[in-house]
Formats: structure tokens, C-alpha cells, sequence
């Protein structure tokens, strides 16, 4: 493999150099996307992309530096910015580098099967999703995205305390937006499936959600200003979530950038809710056998019927506050330094359907889209305020779809008025912010403005 | 960086199944960031980005591969891998490179690979100082540095070869105000094409203490009312809102297709006869500009609209096909890891002839948006979402109460409309775009607008 091969010199390179101890993390990714409109391809991409990270320490600090051609050029580099970056570095952090845990959980992170289908496949299935959503109703004039995607990455990390590890893992992709027009309207809709096994592409059905949520919102109008009652679909529930993840990271308390510093054992939540993160789950986007330090993972249960029981910690974190890290320290690419996300974190969905959701919502609001929540959220005080469209829900029935308003409020408040949590779980597409599920959610109140 | 023969030899491997272009570009960039919380670097990473990334066009098709393996044997193997896509039989074209040269108008001095990193450090520690010594209520400062010194080669097979060298460096502070367990935080982050001489052009201390003065105002305000009333959105980072709800509608990406609510709208009235807006990737040391765009174009100064006529839109060679238009030097993407795309470079509504002052004397209760956060559009729709950062109310012809946690929303196009008294003091702010080619740096800019009605997010009833 032609990471341990580089890693020697790295590490020889680095010792003569004085670094006191050297860390490798490599990833070796390959990428196919396809994207079809009218018809045809007209968007096709492959990559490959290797590329490998140090992490070292000189005078007890830490520095990083990164390449991604791998040859002797590359070492030099790598070995001089990397102490370079250690010697500006003033943070009073320990930081220790893992010499491995004792037992690593089996996971099936690579799905042979998946990794079988041929690009001659992807494109066909593609075509197919363009033209099932063209299909899909007469008010489709357009289908702005059809798009199916690939990729495998093998993750290998080495240091000089003995630590050498790796594995597999790959996932498929696809997304379908639909424009339609009536009367001079125009709405968009759209899904997103992310997953390992290509059985559940069905083009027919993604094909189906998307141009039947445009259609639903076709005469859309605004509704008056003021407090309601708000069904949060499954995706805008996960959207939030999203948005404010990094409030439980014990690197944001301790640093005083989250809102739950000093919090733990209390009350957060409505007592329906509670919040997982689960690097075991089978199928999950996230799955890995140990995190971006070399860390065994394991399943916790972050807020446990309303009570918050952890945050999420590395190993330096854990350091801090005395306690043994909970596997999530990240590396969003060999680019990143270690950092903490949630690996596949979701709210633990309850019984209810989405049928029943909208029933026992009685009078309110259905939320089906946020928009804005990179510029419109406040991680930090955790204020929102978004753009947003859905539906008008009147004695437990939809009444009309709803446009141009924005749902303003608070996510810890938004946590503690948690009323229903639905059985729907659904995971969106995984990012830097870990791979983030939610089922449906009715929240008591919020602040909706409108015309 | 690559040699003739084994850039020729890659574009031909390229156009074997049929393809009518192909294009090249390799990229060798070093980069260094650091952070400093609270006065301390606790992070610092340096890198070098290096990869060669294939285009081929068939038509209106396009294909696209990168791979860090730039050996020959890697490169053709990569542009047959491609050119699988096609299935097609050679054109039989040939290739003739000729070498371009690049008229060189964004000069750089102090050049990163020469600045020493205690410099660095030194610059940061003066703009914490500035922030956290500027009032009690700042519990946090956080500032970052980043430099790039991005080297590209780009050559095609209508025998394009032309180099370029872009370095970019920017400073960003973030400070946070407390009171009580409320927190609000406020950001600055002036960037230029340009090396280590930017700290001899801005003040450093001027622009932390700004960042330090908007998070205490904001800490201290009360949340701003929501309903539709008039909007006066202030000059520099102001142009946000015409970069997300007008610039990325004028793209080619989004008119091409005709999902732009700007398609096929080029001589009609789209805005205000009040708004000239243009594009212009031309401008010295200018945080978005280069001199020739990522597919070897020269950049140029596109007017989008004059006096409210739709008069152009960024244009790259894909987009040129569809379109049957020329390519405007819009062609732009992250990394080699990127096909490009039409973006903007710095784009700006252009100064009229009021003045700020004169503009809120006329204005009876309207939000003054001081400050815009980020946001984003649905180019289909053309309907927007901005965060105002640092807003106040207007009463009676005067700036009253601060106010926070206010957004904008509504439609590009009716904003454009809306737009009733235009400003003459245009000034610039810098950002990064993310789009479908990645993360790019992107001047935004206007001067202090008046808009007559915007739906306003907030809290509270409207007063």
C-alpha cells in the first residue's frame, strides 16, 4: 500500500528533523457523478485523489501540514512546515497521539455489491430518474437536477506510537429537482437519497417525492405574522439538527461557544426526545470502526429522554474534562486538523406516522423547507431565523400550501418544545458535520413571519 | 510545469472517442493557515495542492477528471478513463500549442513563500489586542489568517497554453460579545490578490475594533420586528444581497438552461432604472480578480445591467455553446478538483447620486440593515434569504434602536424593482462563494441603497 511505504520516510525524515512524535492520515478517494438534462449526459466526472496528512509534535506542540503528491519533494515539506506550524503554536493543550485501543468493533463499512455497479449503470438509472420526473405529471416543465453519484475511500492512519489502521468504505447518491409551472407559477421540488445499497434506487419514487412536492405547492400564498403551532418535516428537523452540532462538542463548551456548557445530567429536552450517535449503525453513511484519532467507536446516546448525558469528545477534550473520549474526533479530510463531529447522529424516532403528525398537529404549520441556515443561524446563541415554505394545516388536514415566510426562534428552546417526535428517520447527505438524521418533530410554538 | 509533448499527448488521449475540445489544467498550490483564539495560535496548517484536472466537451456534453498521479503514463490514463464517457471515434483533430502571454495586473510584493510566520503571527496578535481591548462585553476574539500562492497551467486543444499565478492573502476576526448568558458575535475579513504589502493597505486595528463595536451593539439590542416595510441596506458588504439574489441568477450555469428568472430577458427592464450593476474581474489587487479566468480567458468588465436594462451575463465556454454566446472571462473554479463554471469575480452595484445621509433623512420607518450576514437563493425561483448581521430601526428620518436577529427574504427580481434611492459611496467587501465549482473568492459591493418593501424575519409584531 502506498501509504506505509511513504510513512517510513516520513517518519525517518521527522525524527532526524527533532519531531518528538509523527502521525499520518491518508486517504485515497475515488469519485464518479453523473448528470443528466434533456435526455442526455451532459455532466460526467472520475476522479482519483490521494493525498496525506501529518500531524506532528516539536516542543509538546502540535503542527500540520499536508501534500498530495507523494514523492521526496513531499517529505521535506511535510516534516519542515509541519515544525514550522509547531513551533507558532501556543496552545497550553496536551495533546496525546493513540497507540490504539485494544479491541476494534467489526463494522461492513464497504458494500461490495454497491461497488460492483458498473458507471454504464449509474448513467442508465440517471436518464431513467430525469425521465420519470418528466413523466411524472404535465405541469413538469423542467428537471433542473438529476444527478447520481459514487465513491470509495480507504482511510489509513499511522503514528510512531504504534498505531496503524485502516479500512474501506464507500456509498451512492442521487438527487431529482423538479421545476413545474401553473398559471405563471413557479415551484421547485426535490429529494436526496444517500446509501450503500443500490437497492433502494428507485428512480420511479425519487422521481415521484420530487414532483409531487413541487405540485403541492403550486398557489401558494403567505400566511399572517405571529406564533404557531409547527409540524418540523423529518429533512427540515435534520437540517436544524444540523445546523447546531456543533454545540455539543466539548471543544465548543470548553471553549465557551456553546450554550450547554455546565449542563450535563440536566434537563435540555422535552422528555420525548432523545439523541444518538451511533458510528456501529448498520448501513450509516458514518460507519467506521474508529474515528480520526485511531479511537475504538461505539454507540452513546447524547440526550437521553430530554436529559443531556454527554458531550461529544477527542481525545484532547477528554483530557480536559477527565473522561475517556467518545470516539468523535474528526477528520474531515487529511487537509483538516483533528477536530469533533457526531458520526451517524440522529433523534431516536417514536411511533407516530406523518399522517398522524399532521392529525395531532390539529392547527398549524408544516414546515417541508428552510432556507439559509449557513447565514441565518446563530450556532453560538442558537437563534434562527430562515426562510421557509410548507403547508397550512387546519383541524388535522392540509389546507393550502404557504410561501415566503420565515420561522424564527431558538434551538434549545426548540429542543425543549419538542411535543411528537414521528417515526420517520431519514438521513440526509453526509458532511463535515457527521451524517445527521431526524424523524418528524411537532414543535409548540413558533415565531412565523408572513405578510 | 508540464512539458509540450506530454500536454499534447493528454489532449489528444482526451479527444479519442470523439470529443471536439479538450482542456487541461494543473495546479501547484501552497497554502498556510493559521488560528489564533483569544490571542494564541492554537492551530496552524500549511499544505500543497497538486493535481491536474481533464475537460472534454462533445456538443453540449461535458466530461470531467482529475487525479493527483501526473505522470504521463497517469495523465493519459486518467483522459482515456474520460473519454470512456463519449464513445465516440476521433475526430482526427490535431493539436498546435501556441504560448500565450499573461499581461500581469495584479501585482504582488511580498510574495508568501518569503514572509516569515512570526509576521504572520504578529498582524493577528495586533487585530486581537484591538477587538478584545475594546470593550468589557467582549469575552472572545478568534482570528485567522490564510495566504496562497496557486500556480496554473492551462492549455486546450485549440492550442491554448497560457500560465498564471494567483496570491491571495486575508485576514478574518470574529469577536464575540456576552451579557448574561446571551451572545452575539460580529465578523470582518478583508482580503486582496495580493501578498503580505495588504497589511501596509487596510488598518488592522480600525477593522478589529469594527468587528468588536457591531457584537456589543448587537449583544445589547432588542430583536428586530417582522412584516414587510421599507429596507435601507448600507454600502460594502451591503452587496451581498445582489450577489446571491441577482449575481447568481445572471451566471450562464442557471440562464443557460432557462432556470434563470433572468433567461431571455437580455434588453427588457429587470430593475430600477436607478441600478447599474457589472462584473468586473479586471480591477488591480481586487480580492476576486485575476488576470485570465480558469480556462486561460482574459478577464474583462461586464455591465450586467445599466439603468435598469438587462445588458449581459457571465458567460464560460460550456455555457458560450449552449447559449451561442461569447465566453465573458467568468470561467472560474476552486481547484483543479473542479470543472469551472460561469462565476462572479467582484460584482457591484455601481454609485448613484444620493448620499447615505440624504437617504435616511427621507425615510420614515424603514430597517438599516449596517451590516449583512450571509445567505442564499433558489436560482429557479429567485427566492432569497439574507441574515442582517448589525441592523437599526430608521424613525421619522433618523437611525433609532439597534436591532438583531432580522432576515430578508424575498425575490431578486422584485427587490431590483424596489430599489428607490441609490447611494454615491460604493465600496466593496470580500467573501467566498460556494457554488456548483467549489468555494472561490469573491468581491461583493455597493453603495447604501434604499429598497421600498422587503419581507422582514424577526420576533416581534411590526411597530
Amino acid at each position: 500500500m502506498v501509504f506505509r511505504k511513504f510513512k517510513e520516510r516520513v517518519f525517518a525524515a521527522g525524527q532526524a528533523a527533532g519531531l518528538e512524535e509523527l502521525e499520518i492520515y491518508g486517504t485515497r478517494a475515488k469519485q464518479f457523478n453523473v448528470r443528466v438534462f434533456e435526455g442526455e449526459v451532459d455532466d460526467y466526472r472520475v476522479s482519483l485523489e490521494q493525498g496525506m496528512g501529518l500531524r506532528a509534535k516539536f516542543g509538546g506542540r502540535v503542527g500540520y501540514a499536508y501534500v498530495e503528491s507523494l514523492d521526496e519533494d513531499s517529505v521535506q515539506y511535510l516534516v519542515t512546515a509541519a515544525k514550522a506550524n509547531a513551533q507558532i503554536n501556543e496552545s497550553e493543550d496536551e495533546v496525546d497521539f493513540y497507540a490504539g485501543s485494544p479491541d476494534y468493533p467489526r463494522v461492513s463499512c464497504y458494500n461490495e455489491q454497491l461497488a460492483g455497479v458498473s458507471p454504464e449503470e449509474r448513467v442508465s438509472f440517471c436518464l431513467e430518474l430525469e425521465k420519470a420526473a418528466l413523466g411524472a405529471d404535465e405541469r413538469v416543465f423542467k428537471v433542473n437536477y438529476a444527478i447520481t453519484g459514487y465513491e470509495e475511500a480507504e482511510v489509513y492512519i499511522a503514528n510512531t506510537k504504534g498505531l496503524e489502521q485502516g479500512f474501506a468504505t464507500n456509498g451512492a447518491y442521487s438527487y431529482v429537482s423538479a421545476l413545474v409551472r401553473q398559471d405563471g407559477q413557479v415551484k421547485s421540488g426535490s429529494k436526496l437519497l444517500f446509501d450503500k445499497d443500490w437497492s433502494k434506487f428507485d428512480a420511479g419514487k425519487l422521481a415521484q417525492e420530487a414532483v409531487q412536492e413541487a405540485v403541492s405547492l403550486l398557489g401558494a400564498s403567505s400566511v399572517s405574522s405571529g406564533g404557531y403551532r409547527i409540524l418540523l418535516r423529518r429533512d427540515v428537523a435534520r437540517d436544524l439538527l444540523s445546523t447546531f452540532v456543533p454545540v455539543f462538542s466539548a471543544e465548543a463548551v470548553q471553549k465557551g461557544l456553546s450554550l450547554l456548557q455546565g449542563r450535563l445530567g440536566e434537563l435540555i429536552a422535552s422528555p420525548s426526545l432523545t439523541l444518538v450517535d451511533d458510528p456501529l449503525l448498520e448501513n450509516g453513511a458514518a460507519t467506521a470502526p474508529f474515528d480520526g484519532e485511531g479511537v475504538a467507536g461505539r454507540r452513546k446516546n447524547v440526550i437521553e429522554a430530554g436529559r443531556l448525558t454527554t458531550y461529544l469528545h477527542n481525545l484532547k477534550t477528554a483530557r480536559k474534562d477527565g473522561v475517556e473520549s467518545t470516539g468523535n474526533a474528526s477528520r474531515p479530510s487529511f487537509k483538516s486538523p483533528v477536530g469533533i463531529a457526531p458520526t451517524n447522529f440522529f433523534i431516536e424516532p417514536g411511533q407516530a406516522g406523518f399522517a398522524d403528525l399532521i392529525q395531532a398537529l390539529g392547527d398549524g404549520l408544516i414546515i417541508i423547507n428552510v432556507q439559509g441556515t449557513h447565514s441565518g443561524a446563530n450556532p453560538v446563541s442558537g437563534d434562527f431565523s430562515l426562510g421557509a415554505y410548507g403547508y397550512l394545516v387546519q383541524g388535522g388536514r392540509i389546507v393550502r400550501p404557504v410561501e415566503q415566510l420565515t420561522i424564527a426562534g431558538n434551538f434549545f428552546r426548540l429542543l425543549e418544545n419538542v411535543e411528537a417526535v414521528g417515526s420517520d428517520l431519514e438521513f440526509g447527505n453526509p458532511g463535515y458535520r457527521g451524517n445527521v438524521g431526524s424523524p418528524s418533530l411537532i414543535i409548540s410554538n413558533l415565531a412565523i413571519a408572513g405578510i | 510545469m508540464l512539458s509540450e509533448n506530454v500536454i499534447t499527448d493528454v489532449l489528444l488521449a482526451a479527444l479519442s472517442t470523439g470529443g471536439d475540445f479538450a482542456e487541461i489544467f494543473m495546479e501547484d498550490t501552497y497554502s498556510t493557515q493559521i488560528r489564533m483564539l483569544d490571542g494564541a495560535v492554537d492551530e496552524a496548517v500549511s499544505g500543497r495542492d497538486f493535481g491536474v484536472g481533464i475537460r472534454i466537451f462533445q456538443g453540449w456534453q461535458s466530461v470531467y477528471a482529475y487525479t493527483n498521479d501526473v505522470s504521463r503514463e497517469g495523465l493519459i490514463k486518467t483522459a482515456r478513463e474520460a473519454a470512456a464517457a463519449l464513445r465516440g471515434v476521433p475526430a482526427g483533430k490535431t493539436v498546435v500549442l501556441a504560448r500565450l502571454a499573461v499581461e500581469k495586473f495584479n501585482p504582488v510584493r511580498l510574495e508568501p513563500r518569503l514572509v516569515k510566520h512570526g509576521d504572520r503571527v504578529a498582524v493577528m496578535k495586533r487585530a486581537h489586542l484591538a477587538a478584545a481591548g475594546f470593550h468589557e462585553q467582549i469575552t472572545q476574539v478568534a482570528v485567522n489568517y490564510w495566504d496562497v500562492d496557486q500556480n496554473v497551467c492551462i492549455a486546450n486543444s485549440e492550442g491554448l497554453l497560457v500560465e498564471d499565478r494567483r496570491v491571495r492573502t486575508r485576514l478574518s476576526i470574529n469577536a464575540v460579545a456576552s451579557k448574561g448568558q446571551e451572545k452575539q458575535s460580529a465578523f470582518r475579513g478583508p482580503g486582496r490578490h495580493m501578498g503580505f504589502e495588504l497589511f501596509e493597505r487596510i488598518d488592522v486595528e480600525e477593522i478589529a475594533r469594527d468587528a468588536a463595536q457591531s457584537a456589543v451593539t448587537m449583544v445589547n439590542a432588542d430583536y428586530a420586528p417582522g412584516g414587510k416595510y421599507p429596507v435601507i441596506i448600507d454600502n460594502e458588504f451591503g452587496g451581498v444581497i445582489f450577489h446571491e439574489a441577482c449575481g447568481h441568477s445572471l451566471e450562464a450555469t442557471s440562464v443557460a438552461k432557462g432556470v434563470s428568472e433572468f433567461s431571455g430577458k437580455l434588453g427588457e427592464k429587470i430593475a430600477s432604472e436607478l441600478v447599474t450593476a457589472v462584473d468586473d474581474g479586471t480591477i488591480p489587487n481586487a480580492w476576486g480578480s485575476q488576470n485570465i479566468d480558469d480556462e486561460g480567458t482574459k478577464t474583462r468588465r461586464n455591465v450586467l445591467i445599466e439603468n435598469g436594462i438587462l445588458k449581459g451575463y457571465m458567460i464560460d465556454r460550456l455555457n458560450a455553446r449552449r447559449m451561442g454566446m461569447e465566453p465573458t472571462g467568468n470561467a472560474r473554479r476552486q481547484s483543479y478538483k473542479y470543472a469551472p463554471t460561469s462565476r462572479m469575480t467582484n460584482t457591484f452595484i455601481c454609485a448613484g447620486e444620493s448620499t447615505r445621509e440624504e437617504i435616511i433623512a427621507n425615510t420614515e420607518y424603514a430597517l438599516y440593515a449596517k451590516r449583512m450576514g450571509g445567505g442564499s437563493v433558489n436560482p429557479a425561483t429567485g427566492e432569497f434569504n439574507f441574515a442582517v448581521a448589525e441592523g437599526y430601526m430608521v424613525r421619522n428620518g433618523k437611525i433609532a434602536e439597534p436591532v438583531r436577529g432580522a432576515t430578508l427574504i424575498g425575490k431578486g427580481s422584485e427587490i431590483l424593482q424596489k430599489i428607490d434611492m441609490v447611494a454615491s459611496n460604493l465600496a466593496t467587501g470580500q467573501g467566498m462563494c460556494g457554488s456548483l465549482s467549489g468555494s472561490i473568492p469573491a468581491d461583493v459591493g455597493q453603495p447604501t441603497i434604499r429598497v421600498a418593501e422587503i419581507t422582514v424575519g424577526g420576533r416581534k409584531e411590526a411597530n
